[in-house]
């Protein structure tokens, strides 16, 4: 009877719903499968390894530079791209105009299309012979196979990050906080800055936030324009891949080790900073 | 008048919200816009405010059409249903927000908005945030920022809606008292009879987009101009055979009536003092209601509802009693007309 | 008159910006690929290998789909419709493949089952390959596209609470029976919608394959790889072709997700 009673207080709590071990057990040994166990494999490799040999490799000036140019390009990138996002927001959720359903369904492309054709389209155009290119090369600016081109393939990427962050938000936002600004005399511009911005501010840091730890790992749509030049134009994940293709397994598990921890840092950073800002505001909209 | 509509259309889509709607209200006034969900009561209110703009009519504020002024510049105060509060600003500059954008002198607004959180008792509360704030407080700061411009006239759409039942109460006679204090033309929409009576001066009854009828409470109460407002004000009961009632006689053009418990006595068979205008029934269910007893009687085949004292005769289901109806609503197409129990009238003049 | 100015600035920015970043792009690649005319174009669309690549590509985005889908429904489950300790733990461990850089994803397997990987020797005495082979592209493929069918389930599950999966049960319902009758046409719409957006990854991956893969062509080429190859032999017009087919995929992809979205938000205001 003891041993009954014992057992009943655990299916009590979860309650009559079937399924729970079944479930748990496809979930938890997929994961591992898939995930868990080879990323746990990292650290299998780097044992033989010593820390001093770890630091030289992650802190090679060569290395080095790619952080450089990775972490400003997303940086640049992921800021456009909060500009942009706020804006094409704004657009879609306050304004009817001809099109709206098609901009609407279009900001999903980078979802859509696969990263090497977005890669060599925007490589091509943007190279001195192309539409655009060409343009900007009798101006005396290079962008392809520059960081300037590197940052356009990331803006490119991130974009849907930051408007579908926003959109939800403003969709939700209640009429009322805007004529109640409205009745007290608020200009447009003033209603937006004071009442409106802080209401997506959260959001907007989510956003930047994705698209920022999105471009920092993105390879297809960046490798193509990026021109692979040492110390210039090499982003982290191509000094991987060339590790790679020499090879040279630990060194290229080491700079792999520091992207995820940083991607890591990113995604935990934007998630206190919202938690944080949405506190002050005591919750979710409306609340 | 301060406030005038004079025959207001409004159409969403298919959906009439306003029909002719013609009204005025009497400076320093607290006046109640009554309907059911749907009758039109908040748009009228919007279209006041400027948030929304009349199909056709005028809208006079201070005799002055405003029908293409913004709402910004109508004078007017706000207070919305969820208070529509600013949740990223304190207390204070959510109360100071319609100053700071007229840019007012900075020690001005101090003095107006610490004025107005005194008068709102909220003192103490001025650098809390929107979220920290019970539902109360939220409405007494949704209240003071409405005020703090100076605005002619105040506007607040179901001011009641987003609060307990508790604290609701209370909140009535606070506004009352303060908008009294004031002394600002008000004007506030609720689907709440009992807080329209409670609070208004005058009510202002609305169904199907049309204004039904306007008067103080208690004149609506005692002379329902419609059937509408006969139905939806006090306790009613519909009476389609209202004919078999003693005293009372059915009216062509008069399909049915409302009969309120209040108009309805009942007595023991032996103490009725008027047997002429009674007649027989059989006590039904008996409820206790607190501060009285709901007697359900069905009499001559029709179930009536009365309230009865507590420390009057006790009843049990199933007791024969004598019950005195004395008044009628009786209910026409659109007209409504008051009906004295006959039978009590000739004997009352008789005996006297 | 102002706002309506602000607001026409405001939408032309908008689709300037669209237009430049996400259209031109998308029309480039058409134009290129048929630059030559339709003879080179069908000539580089219907080469071997592009077929080929086109067939493995299908190949890894089915089984991909097929078992990210059934991981998704399990997971989903495990997670809406019970409580436990570490739920929390767990949502966050299955959204890592979102944060990790393609390339690292591709390397990950490498570190397991390359030459260097502890599960070497063991593959080697079954005479199994699995890096710079078919079964490594597949891995790589569900390892990037992992959550995307749990991501749109939880939170639908979540919303839609447990009481009609407890009601069911209690009147004596299996499991499998409460799932088709009662969860399933909640989260239909929700599960196709994570589908699309799974097969579109599927099909468009590109680091994680591209370091398992080994470029052998014929054998361990995908589509996008097989663009990759001949964009970089200069084949551009080539290159261009086969990407052109990648693009109609894109798009047909992109107006299912919108029809099925509309369908999603149309049942969540119900």
């Amino acid at each position: 009877m003891r041993v009954l009673g014992l057992r009943k207080a655990p299916s009590r709590r979860k309650g009559v719903i079937p399924g729970f071990g079944l479930c748990m057990g496809v979930t938890l040994s997929m994961l591992s499968l898939v995930v868990l166990i080879p990323l746990a494999s990292v650290f299998l490799i780097l044992k033989d390894f010593s820390l001093h040999e770890f630091w030289n490799v992650i802190s090679d000036r060569q290395t080095v530079a790619t952080y450089r140019v990775s972490l400003g390009c997303a940086f640049t990138a992921a800021a456009v791209n909060v500009l942009f996002g706020v804006l094409l927001a704004w657009v879609l959720t306050r304004y009817k105009f001809p099109g709206k359903r098609i901009l609407d369904g279009l900001i999903e492309l980078p979802f859509a299309l696969p990263t090497a054709v977005a890669g060599i389209a925007l490589t091509t155009l943007y190279s001195n012979k192309g539409w655009v290119g060409s343009l900007f090369e009798r101006m005396g600016v290079k962008i392809s196979y520059t960081t300037v081109g590197i940052t356009i393939a990331m803006i490119f990427i991130g974009i849907p990050f930051v408007v579908r962050s926003i959109q939800p938000v403003l969709e939700k936002l209640d009429a009322q906080y805007e004529e109640a600004a409205a009745i007290l005399g608020a200009s447009r511009a003033r209603t937006f800055f004071k009442v409106i911005l802080p209401e997506i501010l959260p959001a907007a840091l989510t956003g930047f936030g994705l698209a920022f730890a999105r471009s920092i790992g993105e390879y297809g749509s960046v490798v193509f324009i990026a021109g692979n030049i040492p110390y210039r134009t090499q982003i982290t994940p191509l000094i991987i891949m060339n590790k790679l293709e020499q090879f040279n397994y630990p060194a290229a598990t080491s700079i792999a080790l520091v992207m995820i921890v940083f991607s890591f840092i990113v995604l935990f950073g934007i998630h206190v900073l919202s938690a944080r800002v949405n506190k002050i505001a005591g919750g979710g909209a409306g609340g | 008048m301060y406030v005038e509509l004079k025959d207001i259309d409004k159409r969403f889509g298919s959906f009439q919200a306003s029909d002719g709607v013609s009204f005025g209200v009497a400076k320093g006034k607290l006046i109640g816009l009554l309907g059911p969900s749907g009758s039109g009561k908040t748009t009228i209110l919007r279209m006041i405010a400027g948030l929304e703009a009349p199909d056709a009519g005028d809208i006079l504020i201070g005799g002055k059409r405003v029908n293409d002024i913004s709402a910004a510049k109508r004078g007017v105060g706000f207070v919305f249903q969820s208070y529509a509060l600013f949740r990223y600003m304190s207390v204070f500059d959510n109360i100071a927000f319609g100053l700071t954008v007229q840019k007012k002198e900075r020690a001005y607004i101090k003095e107006r908005v610490d004025e107005l959180i005194r008068l709102t008792g909220l003192s103490g509360l001025e650098a809390r945030r929107p979220h920290q704030l019970s539902g109360g407080q939220r409405q007494r700061v949704a209240f003071a920022r409405a005020l703090a411009p100076n605005p002619h006239l105040l506007l607040l759409d179901e001011p009641f809606a987003a609060i307990d039942a508790k604290v609701r109460k209370e909140l009535r006679s606070w506004l009352r008292e303060t908008i009294g204090k004031v002394g600002i033309t008000s004007i506030f929409v609720t689907h709440d009879q009992d807080e329209a009576v409670e609070v208004a001066d005058e009510i202002i009854i609305t169904n199907k987009g049309r204004v039904e009828q306007i008067g103080t409470p208690t004149d609506i109460y005692k002379n329902p101009a419609t059937p509408f407002a006969a139905e939806f004000i006090g306790e009613s009961l519909i009476i389609a055979d209202y004919g078999r009632l003693h005293g009372f006689e059915k009216l062509p053009g008069f399909g049915s009536a409302v009969l309120r418990p209040e108009f309805v006595r009942v007595v023991k068979p032996e103490q009725e003092p008027y047997p002429h205008a009674s007649q027989r029934g059989t006590v039904a269910e008996v409820l206790f209601r607190g501060n009285s007893l709901e007697l359900s009687i069905d009499v001559s085949g029709i179930r009536l509802i009365a309230y009865h004292s507590l420390d009057g005769d006790v009843f049990q289901p199933g007791d024969a009693v004598s019950v005195l109806i004395h008044r009628l609503f009786l209910l026409g197409a659109r007209e409504v007309k008051k009906t004295e129990n006959a039978s009590l009238q000739n004997n009352t003049a008789f005996f006297i | 008159m102002k706002g309506k100015i602000t607001r026409w600035v405001l939408v032309g920015l908008g689709v300037l910006f669209i237009a430049l970043m996400l259209l031109l792009p998308l029309a480039a690649v058409l134009v290129y690929a048929l630059r030559q005319g339709w003879a080179t174009f069908l000539s580089a669309v219907t080469d071997t290998y592009a077929i080929k690549a086109l067939q493995l590509t299908l190949l890894a985005a089915g089984i991909t789909l097929a078992i990210n889908t059934v991981f998704g429904l399990f997971a989903a489950w495990a997670i809406t419709k019970f409580r436990f300790r570490g739920k929390q733990a767990l949502t966050t461990l299955i959204d890592i493949p979102f944060s990790i850089s393609p390339i690292v994803a591709g390397l990950v397997f490498i570190v397991v089952f390359g030459r260097i990987g502890w599960a070497y020797p063991l593959l080697e005495a079954w005479n199994i390959k699995i890096v710079f082979a078919v079964p490594g592209i597949v891995l790589a493929t569900i390892f990037v596209t992992f959550p995307f069918v749990s991501r749109e389930l939880i939170p639908l599950m979540q919303a839609s609470g447990s009481d009609e999966e407890t009601a069911a049960a209690l009147m004596g319902a299996r499991g499998l029976r409460i799932f088709r009758r009662v969860t399933l046409p909640h989260i239909k719409w929700g599960l196709l919608y994570g589908v699309i957006l799974c097969t579109a990854r599927a099909l468009g991956e590109f680091g994680a394959v591209s370091v398992v893969s080994g470029h052998l062509r014929g054998k361990t080429n995908t589509l996008p790889l097989h663009v990759e190859i001949l964009y970089s032999e200069f084949r551009l017009t080539a290159a261009f072709s086969v990407a052109s087919v990648l693009v109609v995929i894109a798009v047909l992809i992109l107006i299912l997700r919108n029809i099925v979205e509309h369908k999603l938000k149309r049942e969540e205001r119900l």
